[in-house]
């Protein structure tokens, strides 16, 4: 499976995410000043006091993670189809900044945890399935850096990223059917988060994908960089060579 | 289909002659119940065997893990996975067929882990036996089709023996969690619930459909 995509090629995209990034940086910037603001001075919730605040960073991280993950599911179905070289730049990113993401919600729920339910870690359907889903977007990483050959690596990663988040029903069926009891809420219905919450809420959501958006450019304008040296440093290599 | 045949062939006439990954399996399994025996509070005895069908499971999935891993390892001498990538056939067949072939050696190695488990912990699973074989079949099916599709991955990486748990396992997961409660309900009661079969058959089913259409991307030249 041959490439079609040139170094060339890519490094005229180069400029793309170059460009953007200014401008997903400042909104980002402005997104969070007022997302702090908010969660700030945000009511306390009767029962669980201070640290129910910790809700508005939580729950976002976990939209941005499901967000970065279906991102490289896409992308790498995109690479397979189109055999497009971009796409598995972007998936990468996507893989990157979700585990990031699925991290600081691994690290927060359990503080909230630990205040509210008052244990550090229980086995309920959704915290399980998202804990499987890091190991496999981790294993994603590691497959890329395992792997030798950039089309191979590409294919399998792609291959795997899909099924990565195909597995996500799967698991979760399978825990919730035979697995512990479910401690979540089953949703966030209107209305069910207390008078003032849900704007702080809903713009810790927003902020959150904006992070990933703008940490998605960021990576693979680095990926554009890394391929513009190597080329320029293998044109040096030819001309030494005459 | 004749490729699925050819390829099934060729593996369980490889594994007669050189014998090499069943008992290596097999050895594995029974060193397990030896660590489990020492690793639990009262050792492998019928105190503990409520724990009996989990550990069951659990030394099923390593020695699966372990003859998955060598499956297409072996097609790397003399580079023989080149001749199965280049062949003139679909390649979801051969994929197909490599599952069957580990999912047959796996089987042994499971039958022989069982009798050794119901000799460790007394248990007489004599009245459960075709439904202990049925849930074993089911279960093990989910863990040869996507572990045999993990192991053609893992074998064009460096580290492969690491890689293939990583990449499987994560995978297991809902195959276990449903198996090993169909196992337990099986030990304890003596029958079993349709619910975890129904699961079984639609993971099996996800995990052989999926790894048919994506195996030209797993086995290449």
């Amino acid at each position: 499976m041959a490439n079609p995509v040139s170094n060339q090629e890519a490094i005229s995209t180069a400029p793309v995410a170059n460009r953007a990034l200014p401008i997903s940086g400042a909104v980002l910037a402005v997104s969070a000043a007022i997302w702090a603001y908010l969660a700030y001075f945000a009511p306390l919730d009767h029962v669980q006091g201070l640290i129910q605040k910790i809700l508005y960073v939580h729950v976002p991280c976990w939209f941005a993670a499901y967000a970065g993950f279906a991102l490289t599911a896409v992308c790498g179905a995109l690479y397979l189809w189109k055999n497009d070289e971009r796409f598995d730049r972007v998936a990468v990113a996507g893989a990157e900044v979700g585990v990031l993401f699925c991290t600081l919600g691994l690290v927060t729920g359990p503080i909230w945890a630990k205040g509210t339910w008052g244990h550090w870690w229980a086995w309920d359907p959704r915290l399980t399935v998202t804990l499987v889903l890091w190991f496999i977007y981790l294993a994603y990483l590691l497959l890329r850096s395992f792997t030798e050959g950039s089309t191979r690596t590409a294919r399998f990663a792609s291959v795997y990223g899909i099924a990565g988040l195909a597995a996500i029903p799967l698991n979760y069926f399978a825990i919730e059917l035979f697995g512990g009891a479910a401690m979540h809420p089953d949703n966030l219905e209107r209305g069910s988060l207390g008078a003032g919450m849900g704007w702080p809420f809903a713009v810790g959501v927003l902020t959150s994908l904006l992070a990933l958006l703008h940490l998605v450019l960021l990576r693979v304008d680095l990926e554009n960089r890394r391929i513009a040296a190597n080329s320029t440093a293998t044109d040096w290599d030819s001309d030494e060579g005459f | 289909m004749n490729a699925l045949l050819a390829v099934l062939w060729k593996d369980l006439l490889t594994e007669w002659r050189s014998r090499d990954r069943a008992v290596a399996m097999l050895l594995f399994s029974m060193l397990m119940v030896v660590i489990f025996h020492f690793s639990l509070p009262g050792g492998a005895t019928t105190e503990t065997r409520a724990y009996a069908p989990g550990l069951l499971w659990v030394a099923y999935v390593f020695a699966a893990l372990l003859g998955l891993g060598r499956s297409f390892a072996i097609e790397l001498e003399n580079d023989a996975i080149e001749g199965l990538a280049r062949a003139p056939v679909d390649r979801g067949w051969v994929l197909l067929g490599k599952t069957i072939a580990n999912l047959l050696i796996l089987g042994f190695v499971q039958a022989v882990t069982a009798c050794i488990f119901a000799l460790v912990f007394e248990m007489d699973l004599t009245p459960v036996a075709l439904e202990l074989i049925g849930v074993v079949a089911l279960g093990s099916l989910g863990l040869c089709s996507v572990g045999t599709f993990f192991a053609a991955v893992a074998v064009r990486t460096r580290l492969r023996e690491v890689m293939l748990p990583l990449l499987a396992l994560p995978f297991y997961t809902p195959v276990l969690v449903a198996a090993s409660r169909a196992t337990t309900a099986l030990f304890e009661t003596g029958s079993v619930s349709f619910e975890p079969i129904q699961f079984l058959i639609v993971i099996d089913a996800s995990y052989l459909i999926a790894s048919f259409i994506l195996s030209d991307f797993v086995l290449d030249e």
